[in-house]
């Protein structure tokens, strides 16, 4: 049991049982307490209330090392290495001169197959491969028992499945692996067994080989999910946002968008897929009137609107739903009316002709909007910041969609939202879809481009690698792409494996 | 279950009570050490002030330049900004409205003159510095320090050279009686500028929360990115702070020439001027930057200055002491606004 000094209960009487050599998933939706009980395992946290055995002693864990001398190690699930370090500096910081041997650290890389080159600094590698460093230096510490906390978040797909299969290869040597993820699809390909657990209790622990997709969602969320979205067969309109031939800088003057054109039509979503940081935020923003553009055209509605501002855009029907909605769609400090009308209030319907609000009309508004999109929120008056994450992005959809917009640019919609938000976002943007708005989606979950979108372009520093219909495409096509392969690259080596 | 507001006020007020106690017993233990007797001091420094008819009407007198002084900070505050320029913003619209005593004009223009140059001169000082931080990135703190002094050289060359009183060296022209706000009670200095100053207050408090505008000024201090986001044009926005800051510290320098017998005028050195503007400061810390607060705060701060000649002269506490006490109190009183910047500062956007 583990409570959180502002009373918050994460875990309740959670029972978790690790067996040698097994990988064994994690399932739960945000603040299930995953990363809260693996915490406390890796000697982190410590539990209010219960006791941990390892190989059948009780022990009491006071800090991560502690649990490290017993073989218990955890990655986080940001790679927490020292950029301007090696790959072996970094394996090796923070050990005794006599425990540094690069020789049994080569001989370690050659028994499980984790092979990274030693000499390169972190912070030039790929995340996959600093991901892979975080494990070597767990192993090299002796570690038997491995957390894992979301691995798979920042690599692209070709990355995660060489991940697994490193860890199979682990397993078969006799370490123990905790696999923690919400994604259902990784645990199913890559656990022996699952503890799912439910608003900080265990919901069920079952066998992999014995369950699937379906039982899995019920337990974690506690009712029926359909993961299937049901889509109207596509009919496109008239062309909405064309971009042609646009050219971005970055935060730190280098090219960020190189040279990308698209179009979006009406009653269909676009779908940009890609690793994050290859210049999707920049193109959103681009699109959107924050970033300027250095060359090329952006087209909406026939009419060249080339680096004009977000308030002009707004007024010809954009709708923008950001990438960070506590950074940028929600002033949190603001009360929950107020945030109601964020970027609407010049708004005739809110202001009168001297600029004073109307207050009854605003009111109003922010009611209508908390009841359409069930937002939970206890009283309007009070701050944004104390809805949650998913109410905190059905309030920024409300508040978009409010605007009846031509063209929704969606980023991330559902980073970090829990089944139920994501579902629920999901399911709107293609009833607008059907309704005949066209919607550019940005995502870097691939699930969710691969779920909603009627084409989809895969961007890879700074370009489109290619842009295809959702029918011909799979994961295996788009991930290649995402590694850098251009569309007619990735066709011809799908050929040739399957010839 | 309670208001997310009010739980919010009713831990402000707490954090207020405590730091008023705090600095009270520190104070209290000093005038120990010096062999005064503390709990005579407290009681003269307070309950005069607040309790007679008298002591009140010297109190909201001198409340009435803070809170307009106050404004312009707590504005600045509100976008975002660390706007230390209501001082020289100040001197500025007291120039504005004590040059009307060297032009003959007909009686009835005289106040509304007055108002008016004062006003424009303390938007001006206001917005020079506005534009520097809007389109040249200037430091508003660096800024507004440098335009303090050039006010205050400015407005005590004019003394010497342009406006000096003929009859009286040590002061400029007066404005005449015509230019004068009426006495709300005769033979104390509490004249109409009060009611100007609780005016102005309500009117900032308006301007803040029922209009757009000030809707863009909140929105930019507490997140600029979201305000970006949201169509705003964070650099105006900062020019229209700058701006309304000026305005209201204009007004002080009006009701301070306008409405404080007995002189009507600006004295040597600035002195009946100077650290009206810090005092603001002050007041506007202690209130949360918060219309209600300041107008409480400016209560409070004007009941020391007006207690402090009743501690020296009843509870014999020397002024240097009374001054102590009372830095003690104002210094406690402030930490937590300060440090609310500070970590607002440091901790960007969130």
């Amino acid at each position: 049991m583990k409570v959180y000094p502002d009373g918050t209960v994460a875990l309740r009487g959670v029972d978790f049982h690790l067996r040698k050599g097994e990988i064994h998933g994690l399932l739960g939706e945000n603040g299930a307490g995953k990363t809260t009980l693996m915490k406390i395992l890796a000697g982190v946290l410590k539990p209010t209330r219960g006791v941990i055995e390892v190989n059948g002693r009780r022990v009491v864990f006071t800090s991560p090392s502690d649990a490290l001398k017993l073989g218990i190690g955890m990655v986080a699930q940001y790679p927490a290495l020292v950029p301007v370090f090696t790959a072996s500096e970094n394996i090796f910081l923070g050990l005794s001169r006599r425990m540094v041997s690069r020789e049994r650290l080569v001989k370690l890389m050659n028994e499980t197959g984790l092979k990274v080159e030693l000499d390169a600094v972190a912070e030039s590698l790929p995340m996959g491969v600093r991901q892979k460093i975080e494990v070597l230096k767990m192993l090299y510490r002796g570690v038997r028992v491995l957390i894992l906390d979301e691995p798979t978040t920042n690599l692209t797909p070709v990355e995660t499945e060489e991940l697994f299969a490193t860890l199979k290869k682990l397993r078969d040597q006799g370490v123990s692996i905790v696999f923690i993820s919400h994604k259902l699809k990784e645990v199913l390909s890559i656990t022996d067994r699952i503890t799912v657990l439910r608003r900080g209790v265990v919901a069920g622990v079952v066998e992999t080989s014995r369950t699937n997709p379906e039982e899995l969602a019920k337990l974690m969320v506690g009712r029926e999910v359909l993961f299937e979205i049901k889509k109207k067969p596509v009919k496109p309109g008239g062309e909405v946002l064309a971009v042609e031939d646009l050219w971005v800088r970055g935060d730190s003057g280098e090219w960020a968008v190189r040279g990308v054109s698209l179009a979006v039509r009406k009653g269909e979503i676009f779908g940009v897929a890609g690793v994050e940081g290859n210049g999707q935020k920049e193109l959103v923003e681009a699109v959107t009137g924050l970033r300027r553009v250095e060359k090329g055209r952006v087209v909406f509605l026939g009419r060249d609107v080339t680096n004009r501002g977000p308030q002009e855009l707004y007024k010809l029907g954009l709708s923008h739903i950001p990438e960070d909605r506590v950074a940028m769609g929600l002033i949190v400090n603001m009360s929950i009316i107020e945030n109601a009308i964020l970027g609407l209030h010049w708004s005739r319907e809110f202001v009168n002709s001297f600029g004073v609000f109307k207050n009854k009309r605003i009111v109003e508004h922010a009611l209508k909007l908390v009841k359409e999109y069930e937002i939970v929120a206890g009283n309007l008056n009070s701050p944004a910041r104390s809805l949650s994450g998913g109410n905190q992005q059905r309030l920024v959809l409300a508040r978009e969609l409010s605007k009846n917009p031509s063209l929704i640019v969606a980023a991330n919609p559902t980073r970090g939202l829990d089944v139920a938000s994501t579902e629920y976002i999901r399911r709107k943007l293609v009833d607008l879809r059907d309704q005949g708005k066209a919607i550019l989606l940005v995502s870097a979950d691939l699930d969710e481009i691969l779920e909603l979108s009627d084409r989809i372009a895969v961007m890879y520093e700074g370009r489109f690698m290619g842009v295809l219909d959702s029918k011909e495409a799979d994961v295996r096509l788009i991930g290649l792409m995402m590694g850098g392969y251009t569309l007619e690259q990735a066709r011809g080596m799908r050929g040739v494996e399957n010839a | 279950m309670l208001d997310g507001r009010l739980k919010e006020y009713l831990t402000g007020f707490a954090e207020v009570v405590v730091a008023i106690v705090a600095g009270m017993l520190i104070g209290g233990l000093v005038m120990v050490i010096g062999g005064y007797n503390p709990v005579d001091a407290y009681y003269q420094l307070f309950v005069p002030s607040l309790t007679t008819g008298y002591g009140l009407e010297m109190t909201l007198s001198f409340a009435t330049p803070i809170i307009l002084t106050a404004l312009t900070f707590a504005v600045g505050v509100r976008a975002g900004l660390f706007n230390i320029g209501a001082e020289g913003q100040m001197y500025m619209g007291a120039l504005g409205a004590v040059i009307f005593g060297a032009i003959t004009l007909p009686s009835i223009l005289y106040l509304p003159l007055e108002f008016i140059v004062a006003a424009v001169l303390g938007m001006i000082w206001g917005v020079i510095a506005g534009i520097l931080k809007a389109y040249r990135g200037v430091n508003e703190v660096v800024s507004t320090i440098m335009l303090n002094w050039i006010a205050y050289w400015i407005v005590e060359s004019m003394r010497v050279y342009v406006i000096p009183n003929p009859v009286d060296a040590s002061k400029t022209v007066s404005v005449p009686p015509a230019g004068r706000l009426p006495l709300l009670v005769e033979g104390t200095e509490l004249s109409a500028a009060i009611i100007i100053s609780i005016l102005v207050l309500i009117f900032t408090y308006f301007l803040l929360w029922k209009t757009a505008i000030g809707y863009e000024i909140r929105a930019v201090g507490y997140n600029p990115l979201a305000s970006r986001y949201a169509g705003i044009n964070v650099r105006r926005v900062a020019l229209y702070s700058f701006i309304i800051g000026g305005f209201t510290a204009g007004i002080a320098g009006f009701c301070e020439v306008a409405g404080r017998p007995p002189s009507y005028a600006i004295t040597t050195g600035l002195s009946n001027l100077m650290g009206l503007g810090f005092d603001g400061l002050t007041v506007s810390l202690i209130g949360y930057n918060h219309p209600i607060g300041i107008l409480l705060a400016s209560i409070f701060i004007g009941a020391m200055k007006a207690g402090s000649r009743n501690m020296q002269i009843y509870a014999r506490v020397p002024l240097e002491m009374v001054q102590t006490v009372q830095g003690l109190i104002i210094i406690a009183l402030s930490i937590p606004g300060l440090l609310r910047i500070i970590s607002r500062r440091i901790g960007g956007v969130r």
